[in-house]
Formats: structure tokens, C-alpha cells, sequence
């Protein structure tokens, strides 16, 4: 089985099938292109997207239902089409859409504007930048210390 | 800022290398063609944005982020 050395983690072995391939990296890291999702109960429902390249490379990550139900996905069919899925694919089904969170000075923020989208079929994503979508690049998940998110 | 008024199919000049060709006026969307030299970059806003974000949030301290975030989101992590 593959092995590899993460951020956050130290050494994992992995499945072959659980690889993610960014055919066109991501915005700011287009060389990297595998990606291992490693998620641990106790911290559900957060997804660390772990480079397979570069050891010090993890995005922090969560399912786009998490931080908005009603979550549209707005992509470019173009993007869309480069990893094999439709223009408008069903999400939970056809498609699975992670943000990327970041943290602020107010607290966390999820990336809607760029969700990181999955085709299950293949195990192929792509981070869509979805420009007419209206949502925001610094979402924020919920302001810090306050009694009700 | 300039403004300028432009039909479908003029085209914009920006010093002596970069043309912008208006190529289509949609309902809500106008399609807009670059020519520019190769070491000029061209990205919509957005991805750059995304770009800035994603660096942003590369630098994270997963381990300690990640206690930050469940507490955000009201879920103690169990340990």
C-alpha cells in the first residue's frame, strides 16, 4: 500500500482508490495535482485534503452542506466537463462539493465562490471558480464566541 | 476609472500590446476576447481571488484550525 508523509498527521498508508486527481491543480498550486482526503471522527465533519506531493501542503476542507443547506453549485460547464461531469450534475449523487476554509481575524471563513468539486465516478476535482455565482470567497462559517451560529 | 461605450465586435486597445475585443453582448454576460503577450497574465478577478484564499489557507496550522473551526461550528471534538 501507498504511503504518505503528511502535515498534520505524520505517515499515512492509503488505499490506491482514495486518491483525488486535480487534473489542473488548484488555483495558486496548479503543479500539485493528487490529493489524499483523510477524515478522522474526531473531526467531523472536516476533511483534510492532503497533498500527495508536497508533505507540508493540507487544506483544511467541509462538505459545502455543512456551512450553507441550501448550497447551489454554479460552476462553469467547462470546468465541470474536465472532470468528466455534466452541467448540471446532482449533487450527493453525481457530484460531492467541498469550500476550503480559511481563517480570519473575525474567525473562519469558507471558500463558496471556489468550491472544490468531486466526481465520484472517477476520483477526479476540480476547483471551480464559480464567478456568477454571487457567492463569497471569505463565507463566514459563524462569528466566534457568539451563543447561536 | 475610463469608460468607454463599445458595440459587439469593437475592439479596445490598451499601450501597444494588449486588444480587447468585444465579442458578444449577452442578456446579463458579455464575452470579451484578450490578446496580450504571453508574460502578461490574464485571470478573471475571482480566480485570483481564489488564488490569494488558497494561499491564505495552505499556511493554516491544521491541527490548531481545525479545534478553532469545531468550536465555530458547536461540535467539541471528542477525545
Amino acid at each position: 500500500m501507498p504511503v504518505v508523509d503528511t502535515k498534520n498527521f505524520g505517515r499515512v498508508e492509503y488505499e490506491e482508490e482514495a486518491a483525488l486527481e486535480f487534473p489542473r491543480g488548484l488555483p495558486g498550486f496548479e503543479e500539485r495535482r493528487g490529493f489524499l482526503p483523510l477524515h478522522q471522527p474526531e473531526n467531523d465533519p472536516l476533511i483534510f485534503l492532503q497533498s500527495l506531493e508536497d508533505p507540508g501542503l493540507c487544506f483544511v476542507t467541509i462538505p459545502v452542506q455543512v456551512v450553507d443547506p441550501g448550497y447551489r453549485l454554479e460552476a462553469e460547464a467547462e470546468d465541470l466537463a474536465a472532470i468528466g461531469l455534466p452541467a448540471s450534475p446532482r449533487i450527493g449523487t453525481e457530484a460531492f462539493c467541498f469550500a476550503v476554509l480559511s481563517i480570519q481575524e473575525e474567525g473562519p471563513t469558507a471558500n463558496l465562490l471556489a468550491p472544490v468539486v468531486l466526481n465520484p465516478a472517477t476520483r477526479k476535482c476540480v476547483q471551480a471558480v464559480a464567478v456568477s455565482s454571487g457567492y463569497s470567497h471569505r463565507h463566514p462559517l459563524c462569528v466566534e464566541e457568539a451563543a447561536a451560529c | 476609472m475610463l469608460m468607454m461605450s463599445r458595440r459587439e465586435g469593437e475592439v479596445i486597445l490598451i499601450g501597444e500590446e494588449i486588444e480587447i475585443v468585444i465579442a458578444h453582448i449577452g442578456r446579463s454576460r458579455v464575452k470579451v476576447g484578450i490578446r496580450a503577450p504571453r508574460t502578461t497574465a490574464v485571470v478573471a478577478r475571482e480566480v485570483k481571488l481564489v488564488r490569494e484564499e488558497n494561499r491564505a489557507a495552505a499556511g493554516l496550522d491544521a491541527g490548531v484550525s481545525a479545534a478553532r473551526i469545531l468550536k465555530v461550528l458547536q461540535r467539541e471534538p471528542m477525545r
